[in-house]
C-alpha cells in the first residue's frame, strides 16, 4: 500500500493496486505519478507474493477503506438516518467534488435505501455531479433581477474565453461552468460566483479581470 | 368504517370512509378513465385524466379522482363539455413527448376522446419515446422487488426510465412491467433491459 | 469570545439582560462593518480586514471595537460602516478609505463627506440615515436590528429585548390564548399565499397524532428575492423565537429550518444561533425552567425550486425527491413522515415576537384592513436605489417604485413591474396607484408572493419576460404530472418560436387551451400557476406580441433574432474601442476611418453598444438597415465641448 497524493487535485488516498510507476487518481482521473521511493525496489511478481504472504498470516479486521469509509464516516455521525441521505450526498459533493458511482452504490448498502431511489434523488437536484467536475466552480446568476441587467452577456462572455459550455468543464479541468437560479445577491446584478467567492455589479471587462485570478 | 353518500353524476353512491372517489365510482359501475392508476398500486395522481369536477362549499374545483377522499354529501360530475376537453389536451399533451405510435390504453383513450396526437407534436424536435412517464412499472416493480432494476432519474423534461445494471440480476423475468404499460412502450417479453442504461442516459449517449 | 451561562429560570435571563445593559458603554467607540452576502460580494471583508491593521497601526486595538452586523437594507450603497455612538453612516467604502477614516472620524471625530450617502436625485449628502429619502418613508419592524447587531452574538439580540416575547409566552399565556392572539392579529403568510397563520395554528394543534413538527421554509426559490435570506443571515435568533413561541402554541417538540444550497452563509449563522441558544438553555430540555422541550435542526437544500412548495419541502426532508403531492388532505394534518406539521415562511416566524410583545391591537393598527402588518420586500431590476425596503402593507408601488426606489435607473421610462415570481405576473404603469396588500394584488392577476420586486424599463422587451419565467419553469418543473412538464415544454417552444421571429397567429389558440388545462388539472401550485406570467403580458402588452407575432419587430429591441446594430457613420469617431470587443471581429475600419459592422457576422452580443462612448451605434428592429459608409470615410471630428 502506497500513500499517494495528486499533483492536480490535492487528493490523497493510499493506493492498493499493483502498478508500479502510475496510479489513476480516483477523484480526477489523471495518472499521478509513483514517487520511486515509495515503490519498493523488489520486483513486481515478488512484491505481489509478499503481499499475499502477509495478508494470508495476519489477521486484519475487517476495515473499511477507500470511498467506503468516506461514505461509512458520514453515515454514522447521521446515525444511520435514511432520512439523511440528501445531507450525506451534499457533504460528498461538497468534499469530494463528485459523486462516483461506486459511492452511490456504497451508500445505498450503508444506508439501506434502494439504489434507484439513491440515484433518484442525485439526479434529480441539481447541487448533486454525477461526472468529475473542474477545479474551480463557476456559477453565473440568471436570476430575474440579474438577467433584467444583463447576466446573459456575462454568461456569453464567460463561455468564450474559457471555451466551455453550460454545465460543461474546459478541456484543462481548471474550471466548470453552470447556472443558477438566484444566489439572493439580487441587488448586486449580475452576479457571478467562483468557488466561495461572490462577485456582483459585473460589467464586460470585469470578466477577464475575475477569472485572471483563478488561474 | 363509516357508510356515507355522495353524489355523482346527480345519483346517490354509497361508500366507507377512506375510499377515494374513484373507487366509489367503479363500484358504482361508473367509468373515469385512467393512465396510471392500477387497483393494485396505491393511487399516484400523475397523469390527471381521472380528474372530475367537485362542488364544495359553494366552490367547483376541478381534482384527481384517484388521490381525493370521498366526503358525505360531496357533488361530483364525471363527464361535462369543460372536462372532456381538458382530457382531450392531456392526451394530446402527453403524445408531445410520447410521440403519435402509441398503442394499449392510451390509443384507446385518444380515440374515445377525439384527440389528435400530432397537435403539439411539431413544437419539439426530440425523438418521440412511447413513454408518458406514469410511472406504473417502476411502481409495480417495488412492489414484487424492493430493489428494483428500473427507476426514475432526472427533473422535469429530463425525466426518464433508466436500468441500473448492477441490478439487472434482481430482475426475476415476472413481466409485470410488460403488463401494466398502458401505451405499449415495454413490448417485449423477456430479460432484456426493457429501458436504456443508466450510465448511458447520464453520459448523453441515449 | 462569549461567557456561556444556562439560563435555566425567567429571573436568570432577565438579571442576564440587565447585566449585559448596565455592562454597555455608551460612549465606547465602535467601527460596525455591514458583512453579508451582497457587502462580502463587493469587498467587505477586505474592509475589515483593513481596519484590524489600521487601528492596530494607529494604537487604537482595544480602545475601538470592532463588529460584523448585517446588512441595512443599502445594497446598492454597499460596503456600509458606521460609527458609534455618533451613528455616522458611511457608504461604499473602499479598503483605501480606512486610514482616512480611522485618522479623521475617530481620532479627530470629522466627517469625511465624499462617503456620506448621495441621493442621486437631488445629489445631497445625508448626515443621518433619517434624512436619507428612501429610508424616511419605511417602517423597518422585522429589519429594525438588522444592520445593528452582531449576528452571531446571542448577547446583542438579547441587550435588544430579544426573548422577552419567549419569556412572556412561556410564564404568561396559555398555548390556546396564543393561538387567540394570532388570531386576532390577523397574521396572514408571508409565504406568498397569504394564508391567515392561525388557522394553519388551530389545524395542527387540533390534529390527533403526535410527534407534530414546526418548519421553517427558507428554501426562497423565487428569482430576485432575498429577503428571507437576509432575515435569517442577519437576526437569526428573531427567527428561532417565533419558531419556540410557534412551537409552544402548537405543542411540537422537533422543528426544522430548511435553507436553500445558495445560501451558505444564511445556514451557518443559523446553526450558530441554535447552538448558542442551547448553550444558553433556550433551547433544548426545560427552556429556561418552564418545562417546555424543543429542539431544531437544520437542513439544506439541494438545487430545486419545486422543493420551496410546503408538501415537497416535507419530502425533502425526508431524503427522498421534492415532488409535491396533491394537498386534499393538509399538510398540517398529515404532512411530515404522515404526522401533523406546520409549515410557515421565515417573515411569518419573525413576525411572531413582534406580536407577542406588543399585542394584536398594535399589529393590526399597521396596514390595510385585509393585510395587517408590514411587508419586506426585496426592490430589485432597473431602479437607482436597490436592496431590502420595509413598508406597511398599503403604500401604493409607485411610492415604493420612485419615493424609495428613487425611480428607474438612467433617466429611463418605467414599463412593468414583476412581484410574486414565477407565481406572479407582470403590473403596468396605469396600475402604479395600487395599494400593496393581498388582495388588491391578486386583482389585477399579480400576487403578492414572497415579495420580490422586479421593475423593468422601455429596454425590456415583454415577450422575452414571459419566455424567462416559463423557461425558469420548464427547467425547475418536477415532472411528475403531464400538462405541467409537456404544457411547459410547448409553451417554451413556442414563445421561443416569437422570439425569433417564427411565430404565427395560430399557435396563439394551442396556447390558450394549454393554460386552462394546467390551471385546472395540475398537481401542484407550480403547474396551477405555471401560466400567470405569460397571461399577464399577453393582457397589458399584447401590442408587444402582435408586433412579434406580425410585424417581426422588438419593440423594446431587446430579442436578438429581430434586431441589427448599426454603425451611424455621422455620429463614429473611429476610436477602435468597439472593433476590439467585438467576439468576432465583425467590425471594419481603422484609426481614421468610419467604423462599420458586416451584418452576416454579426450575433448581436451587444459587446459594441456597451463599449461605444459617443452613443454612435444604434439598434433597429424590422426597418432596413442603411448601406455601409463608403470605404475610406473619415470620421466627423465633435468639438470638445459636445
Amino acid at each position: 500500500m502506497v500513500e499517494l497524493a495528486c499533483q492536480h487535485c490535492d487528493y490523497e488516498w493510499d493506493y492498493q493496486g499493483e502498478n508500479e510507476y502510475y496510479a489513476t487518481c480516483p477523484r480526477c482521473r489523471y495518472k499521478v505519478r509513483i514517487p520511486e521511493d515509495k515503490v519498493s525496489r523488489v520486483g513486481h511478481k515478488k512484491l505481489s507474493l509478499e503481499i499475499k504472504k502477509k495478508t494470508l498470516t495476519e489477521k486484519r479486521p475487517a476495515k473499511l477503506r477507500g470511498i467506503a469509509a468516506i461514505v461509512n464516516k458520514l453515515v454514522q455521525d447521521a446515525q444511520y438516518d435514511k432520512g439523511m441521505l440528501i445531507q450525506i450526498l451534499l457533504k460528498l459533493q461538497r468534499s469530494f467534488g463528485w459523486l462516483p458511482k461506486e459511492m452511490l452504490i456504497e451508500i445505498s448498502k450503508q444506508l439501506e435505501i434502494p439504489l434507484s431511489q439513491v440515484y433518484q434523488v442525485a439526479t434529480f437536484y441539481k447541487a448533486f455531479s454525477l461526472a468529475p467536475r473542474g477545479r474551480h466552480l463557476i456559477r453565473v446568476c440568471m436570476g430575474t433581477s440579474c438577467k433584467v441587467r444583463g447576466s446573459g452577456t456575462i454568461l456569453e462572455r464567460v463561455q468564450n474565453r474559457l471555451s466551455v459550455d453550460k454545465d460543461g468543464t474546459t478541456l484543462d479541468g481548471k474550471f466548470s461552468l453552470e447556472t443558477v437560479n438566484c444566489v439572493g445577491c439580487c441587488a448586486l446584478g449580475p452576479v457571478m460566483t467562483v468557488d466561495d467567492d461572490y462577485h456582483g455589479n459585473l460589467k464586460l471587462p470585469d470578466v477577464e479581470r475575475v477569472l485572471s485570478k483563478y488561474q | 368504517m363509516k357508510n356515507l353518500t355522495l353524489r355523482i353524476d346527480d345519483k346517490d353512491i354509497p361508500a366507507n370512509e377512506g375510499m377515494t372517489i374513484l373507487e366509489a365510482a367503479k363500484n358504482a359501475k361508473i367509468e373515469i378513465p385512467t393512465l396510471c392508476h392500477n387497483d393494485e398500486l396505491e393511487p399516484y395522481g400523475a397523469c390527471r385524466i381521472c380528474s372530475v369536477e367537485i362542488e364544495r362549499k359553494g366552490r367547483t374545483q376541478l381534482v384527481a379522482s384517484c388521490c381525493y377522499p370521498v366526503e358525505e354529501g360531496l357533488k361530483v360530475k364525471t363527464r361535462s363539455h369543460k372536462i372532456d376537453k381538458i382530457r382531450k389536451t392531456i392526451i394530446e399533451l402527453a403524445a408531445v413527448s410520447a410521440g403519435i405510435d402509441v398503442t394499449g390504453r392510451m390509443r384507446e383513450l385518444a380515440s374515445e376522446y377525439n384527440a389528435d396526437l400530432s397537435r403539439f407534436r411539431s413544437n419539439v424536435k426530440t425523438e418521440p419515446t412511447k413513454c408518458i412517464l406514469c410511472g406504473l412499472c417502476v411502481r409495480r416493480c417495488i412492489e414484487a422487488t424492493w430493489d428494483t432494476a428500473i427507476g426514475f432519474i432526472g427533473r422535469g423534461v429530463t425525466r426518464k426510465i433508466a436500468t441500473f445494471p448492477e441490478k439487472v440480476s434482481v430482475c426475476t423475468n415476472c413481466n409485470h412491467c410488460y403488463s401494466v404499460c398502458p401505451t405499449g412502450r415495454i413490448s417485449s417479453i423477456g430479460a432484456d433491459p426493457k429501458f436504456p442504461e443508466v450510465d448511458d442516459i447520464l453520459a448523453g449517449r441515449e | 469570545m462569549q461567557k456561556v451561562r444556562r439560563l435555566s429560570s425567567l429571573r436568570d435571563l432577565e438579571e442576564f439582560r440587565q447585566g449585559i445593559k448596565k455592562n454597555k458603554d455608551p460612549r465606547q467607540r465602535i467601527v460596525a462593518v455591514s458583512v453579508s452576502t451582497c457587502c462580502v460580494a463587493l469587498g467587505a471583508l477586505k474592509v475589515v480586514e483593513t481596519f484590524k491593521t489600521e487601528l492596530e497601526k494607529q494604537g487604537l486595538k482595544g480602545k475601538v471595537q470592532l463588529k460584523n452586523t448585517g446588512c441595512s437594507g443599502f445594497c446598492e450603497q454597499s460596503p456600509a460602516v458606521t460609527i458609534y455612538p455618533e451613528e455616522i453612516y458611511y457608504f461604499k467604502v473602499k479598503p483605501e478609505d480606512v486610514p482616512e477614516i480611522v485618522t479623521k472620524t475617530i481620532k479627530e471625530k470629522t466627517i469625511i463627506e465624499k462617503l456620506l450617502y448621495k441621493d442621486l436625485a437631488t445629489g445631497k449628502r445625508s448626515r443621518k440615515l433619517q434624512d436619507i429619502p428612501s429610508y424616511k418613508h419605511q417602517l423597518r419592524l422585522l429589519t429594525k436590528n438588522s444592520g445593528k447587531i452582531d449576528p452571531r452574538s446571542i448577547e446583542d439580540y438579547i441587550s435588544a429585548d430579544g426573548y422577552s416575547a419567549l419569556e412572556k409566552t412561556l410564564f404568561e399565556m396559555k398555548p390556546d390564548q396564543v393561538v387567540e392572539e394570532i388570531k386576532k392579529a390577523n397574521l396572514r403568510g408571508r409565504g406568498g399565499g397569504g394564508f391567515p397563520t392561525w388557522i394553519k395554528w388551530e389545524t395542527t394543534r387540533n390534529a390527533k397524532d403526535e410527534p407534530k413538527y414546526v418548519i421553517v421554509n427558507c428554501d426562497e426559490g423565487d428569482p430576485g428575492a432575498f429577503m428571507d435570506r437576509s432575515l435569517v443571515e442577519d437576526n437569526p435568533h428573531s427567527v428561532l423565537e417565533g419558531l419556540i413561541i410557534g412551537a409552544y402554541a402548537i405543542g411540537a417538540h422537533q422543528g426544522y429550518v430548511y435553507i436553500r444550497e445558495e445560501y451558505p452563509i444564511a445556514a451557518e449563522n443559523i446553526s450558530v444561533a441554535i447552538k448558542q441558544a442551547e448553550d444558553f438553555g433556550l433551547l433544548g430540555d426545560n427552556i429556561m425552567g418552564s418545562g417546555f422541550n424543543f429542539r431544531v435542526k437544520v437542513h439544506r437544500g439541494a438545487g430545486a425550486f419545486v422543493s420551496g412548495e410546503s408538501s415537497a419541502l416535507m419530502t425533502a426532508i425526508e431524503g427522498k425527491i421534492g415532488e409535491p403531492r396533491p394537498k386534499y388532505v393538509h399538510t398540517a394534518v398529515k404532512g411530515l413522515w404522515g404526522k401533523p406539521s406546520c409549515l410557515n415562511n421565515v417573515k411569518t416566524w419573525a413576525t411572531i415576537p413582534l406580536i407577542v410583545l406588543k399585542g394584536a391591537e398594535w399589529f393590526k393598527s399597521v396596514g390595510t384592513e385585509g393585510s395587517s402588518g408590514t411587508a419586506i420586500f426585496s426592490l430589485v431590476g432597473k431602479v437607482n436605489s436597490t436592496g431590502l425596503v420595509e413598508v406597511p402593507m398599503g403604500t401604493t408601488l409607485g411610492d415604493l417604485i420612485f419615493n424609495i426606489g428613487g425611480g428607474i435607473k438612467g433617466g429611463k421610462r418605467f414599463k412593468a413591474v414583476q412581484t410574486g415570481g414565477p407565481s406572479g405576473g407582470f403590473i403596468p404603469e396605469k396600475y402604479l396607484d395600487l395599494p400593496v396588500d393581498f388582495d388588491e394584488l391578486s386583482k389585477v392577476g399579480s400576487m403578492m408572493g414572497s415579495g420580490g420586486m422586479v421593475v423593468m424599463d422601455e429596454d425590456t422587451c415583454m415577450v422575452d419576460a414571459a419566455r424567462y419565467f416559463v423557461d425558469f419553469l420548464h427547467d425547475e418543473s418536477c415532472g411528475k404530472c403531464i400538462p405541467c412538464r409537456e404544457g411547459l415544454q410547448v409553451l417554451s417552444n413556442t414563445i421561443k418560436d416569437i422570439c425569433e421571429g417564427k411565430g404565427k397567429d395560430e399557435d396563439m389558440l394551442g396556447i390558450q387551451d394549454i393554460v386552462t388545462t394546467m390551471e385546472e388539472a395540475s398537481l401542484c401550485a407550480l403547474g396551477k400557476t405555471a401560466a400567470n406570467p405569460v397571461l399577464t403580458s399577453l393582457k397589458y402588452f399584447k401590442d408587444e406580441w402582435d408586433d412579434h407575432i406580425r410585424n417581426k419587430r422588438c419593440t423594446a429591441k431587446a430579442c436578438r433574432a429581430l434586431i441589427k446594430y448599426y454603425i451611424d457613420p455621422q455620429k463614429c469617431q473611429a476610436c477602435m474601442l468597439c472593433l476590439k470587443e467585438c467576439p468576432v471581429t465583425a467590425i471594419e475600419g481603422g484609426k481614421d476611418q468610419v467604423h462599420s459592422i458586416e451584418q452576416e457576422k454579426c450575433t448581436k452580443c451587444g459587446a459594441c453598444y456597451e463599449a461605444c462612448k459617443f452613443d454612435a451605434i444604434r439598434k433597429l428592429s424590422a426597418e432596413p438597415v442603411p448601406p455601409p459608409p463608403p470605404k475610406g470615410m473619415k470620421p466627423i471630428r465633435k468639438r470638445k465641448n459636445k
